[in-house]
């Protein structure tokens, strides 16, 4: 710490513009929609105190135990596969043939393009009559429309966007690992999959805790590519969280409701963040730093 | 040689995989009409046609001023919270003040907040300023920086050696001079990082500009995109180009900054 700074308020004179963004926009929303989710409010006429009506109400609401079903299965789709496969190609490209480079810049292409865009994209992709996934198949496969589908379609958008955003980290991760590792294990007998298995997936663990934590907190609010693709349809089948809270405020004005299911979705997400960070901190027996 | 011939056949794959939507999609954009409708959505544009984009640029469903708004937003998001949140961390980095390890715990709190939960709120505190469907609404949420900047940032500031501070100190620099003259020059390689991540994050944001703008007035490249869509659905000819002019620009900067912007995705894990 440089000299001893006797003035407070050149401190505090540093950190206000941030401190008005941060207590502005993230403190007081948090606030803001906890009092929110009290009342009943359309926007138009005035707030009418309702307490804990709203709870109850979206509680037993069958539209979000629906969503919150699909998201889970949507989260449980999404970032298994995307972890794994990002694992298997960042393992690939960690061969450090030539041209590895060009593989690893085109993997993530797709996280640099709008998710919005790339969902437009991939609707008419999948588009039954005028797409080029059936006419490449031969077969007309209504794969944006059929409830079975439809979720596994949009997760699988996702986990194409997300690959190689992920396969990045575990390749940071690799590059991390000495060397001497892998060749020790390798000059005592192991083969290629034990190695994997006992030596670099046990390192790899805090890169595999910080790619399923953020992972899992953008998969449970997934918007952009359900709007594109879907709009939640058909019959709710691909109704992720994030687009019910839209829908809810933004088309149905029910912003008390809105608010009660924003909290909820806040205090599901800190329980995962929460989970997740104890799992992990009892099943690290590696430390790397 | 098999497993490197098996590791190429299947990078390669993946690279298919992955380039063929845009590849698709503009080859789809070049093309009339007339010929989509008749032909199968594979076939190779005959004629090549420019008049989707013909439309796109200088039409009546011009994506022009959705541009001109999205770089001004980007920009302007792009300096405050860099400004905002150098000054902060530079705070928690190298200033002595009551409360500071209090606040910083707050800002670490602030991570977990997810922002899909707080788009209702706010919408409503943005409403209540007076500002919704404005260009101050579309930006101000985002203005001062985000508390993970603040924190990759301060992390990198603690990193600097504690004398070049003090020598510039005892030269009797105060603290802006300090910032300006001796912490930011050695921070460029973060903050070239930060410059990146928001672009990116701001270029291709759709539910806040979705959810505060209404009309046409303010509508930033992904909500015309999402309008056009749902316009001229079935004219994929149209909305094919649009996608591609949408994604076009920061794809042509990945290109030429590939090597800065894979590296700053790992510093950070943003998104």
């Amino acid at each position: 710490m440089g000299d001893a700074e006797k003035r407070p308020w050149v401190g505090y004179a540093f950190l206000a513009p941030s401190l008005v963004g941060v207590v502005g926009f993230l403190v007081a929303p948090v606030v803001v929609v906890a009092v929110m989710s009290l009342y009943r409010w359309d926007l138009v006429s005035p707030a009418r105190w309702v307490g804990t009506a709203n709870y109850r109400v979206v509680l037993t609401d069958p539209a979000l135990i629906r969503s919150l079903a699909v998201t889970a299965l949507f989260v449980v789709i999404v970032v298994p596969a995307q972890t794994g496969l990002g694992l298997c190609t960042a393992l690939l490209l960690d061969r450090r043939l030539p041209g590895s480079v060009v593989f690893r810049a085109i993997f993530v292409v797709p996280w640099i393009s709008a998710p919005l865009a790339l969902g437009v994209v991939w609707r008419w992709i999948l588009d039954p009559s005028d797409g080029a996934l059936d006419a490449l198949l031969g077969q007309r496969v209504e794969w944006l429309t059929s409830p079975g589908l439809a979720l596994p379609a949009v997760a699988a958008v996702t986990v194409w966007t997300n690959v190689g955003y992920v396969a990045l980290f575990f390749l940071a991760g690799l590059a991390g690992i000495p060397g001497q590792y892998r060749e020790a294990a390798r000059i005592d007998g192991a083969g290629s999959w034990q190695t994997l298995r006992l030596v670099t997936l046990p390192l790899l663990r805090p890169t595999t805790f910080f790619v399923l934590t953020t992972g899992l907190i953008a998969a449970f609010q997934t918007f952009d590519t359900v709007y594109a693709m879907t709009r939640g349809g058909p019959g709710g089948r691909t109704d992720v969280i994030a687009s019910l809270i839209y829908r809810e405020a933004f088309t149905s004005f029910r912003m008390g409701r809105a608010a009660a299911m924003s909290v909820l979705l806040f205090l599901l997400l800190i329980t995962v963040t929460v989970a997740q960070q104890r799992y992990f901190r009892r099943r690290t027996t590696y430390e790397v730093a | 040689m098999v497993r490197t011939t098996i590791t190429y056949l299947t990078l390669v794959a993946g690279a298919v995989l992955t380039l063929a939507p845009y590849l698709l999609s503009v080859q789809t954009s070049v093309k009339t009409p007339a010929q989509f409708a008749a032909e199968s959505p594979l076939a190779p544009p005959s004629p090549v046609s420019t008049a989707a984009y013909a439309e796109l640029v200088v039409g009546g469903h011009s994506l022009i001023p959705p541009l001109v708004i999205t770089v001004q937003v980007v920009i302007l998001v792009v300096v405050g919270q860099l400004t905002c949140s150098v000054l902060a961390a530079y705070a928690f980095a190298r200033l002595e003040f009551p409360g500071r390890d209090a606040v910083f715990r707050l800002y670490l709190a602030t991570l977990m907040v997810p922002v899909v939960a707080t788009v209702v709120p706010r919408f409503v505190i943005v409403s209540e300023l007076g500002l919704r469907d404005t260009f101050a609404g579309l930006v101000l949420p985002a203005l001062f920086g985000s508390p993970y900047a603040v924190f990759l940032l301060r992390q990198f500031f603690r990193g600097i050696p504690g004398e070049l501070v003090d020598a510039a100190c005892l030269d009797g620099a105060g603290h802006p001079r300090v910032l300006w003259h001796v912490v930011l020059p050695l921070s460029r390689p973060v903050l070239a990082t930060l410059v990146i991540i928001t672009a990116v994050t701001h270029w291709n944001d759709f539910l806040w500009p979705l959810v505060v703008t209404s009309g046409e007035r303010w509508r930033v490249l992904t909500v015309a995109v999402a309008a056009l869509q749902s316009q001229f659905a079935g004219n994929w000819t149209l909305v094919t180009a649009a996608t591609t002019l949408a994604t076009l620009p920061l794809l042509v900067l990945f290109l030429v900054f590939q090597k800065h912007i894979v590296r700053s995705i790992t510093i950070t894990g943003m998104r």
